[in-house]
């Protein structure tokens, strides 16, 4: 076992570890969004350190330049999936769950942490807020 | 069989990875299944697509095969697609 074994261990157990962590926020995150911010985080990094770890565990200058390839096209292009996730969360009126509220007018907090304005609809954007753009 | 010399063979952090992987892509299948609005599903989804995608590098490296590279690389050009697919679909096509 080289050195490049380690280090290749390494980075693929720190890739999976945060697949866990992301797979782990699907069930602990209490909204939509929260959820997105996991994945994405995932989706970007993880897969990155997956793939230079298994670029350090058969090195070789084809591999390593698709993994450099691989891992640009992945940071730059996984981001823009979540987050349009994301947004057309919002845009279907997803719930947005909301942790914090203001003492000083409401006298308990919301009915089960949920946006009044912001209720599971019928697919149309946020009332009062043009849709189309 | 005698294939080529296997590189991860007895790297047992490669067996540990892929077993956590198939563990992800269990809950990702969970939070489809019992996700309460269409966006959980959506992002569910997008996880497993992308669990789906280390396992492919890390069943490469386990099996010793330097060609599931180019099955990553072709997989990232178009993997995002089906998350923009997912985010059109919950807008029932509006922008």
């Amino acid at each position: 076992m080289t050195v490049w074994d380690v280090v290749g261990q390494v980075f693929i157990l720190a890739g999976v570890v945060l697949f866990a962590v992301a797979g782990a926020g699907l069930f602990r995150f209490p909204d939509v969004y929260t959820r997105v911010s996991a994945v994405g985080t995932a989706a970007g990094l993880g897969i990155g350190l997956i793939v230079v770890g298994a670029l350090a565990l058969q090195p070789g200058l084809a591999s390593g330049i698709k993994v450099l390839g691989i891992v640009i096209f992945q940071l730059s292009t996984s981001a823009v999936a979540t987050s349009a996730i994301g947004r057309a969360a919002y845009l279907a009126r997803s719930p947005i769950n909301r942790v914090t509220f203001n003492e000083l007018t409401a006298t308990e907090p919301p009915d089960e942490g949920q946006d009044p304005e912001m209720r599971p609809g019928d697919g149309t954007g946020p009332a009062g807020r043009p849709n189309e753009g | 069989m005698g294939g080529p010399p296997k590189a991860g063979e007895d790297v047992i952090a490669l067996d540990i990875a892929i077993v956590v992987l198939v563990g992800v892509c269990v809950l990702a299948a969970a939070r489809m299944l019992i996700g309460p609005t269409d966006a959980d599903r959506a992002v569910a989804a997008d996880l497993f697509t992308f669990s789906v995608l280390g396992l492919i590098a890390l069943v490469g490296v386990r099996s010793g095969s330097v060609a599931t590279f180019d099955l990553l690389l072709i997989a990232t050009l178009v993997g995002f697609l089906s998350g923009l697919s997912l985010a059109r679909a919950l807008t029932r096509g509006r922008r």
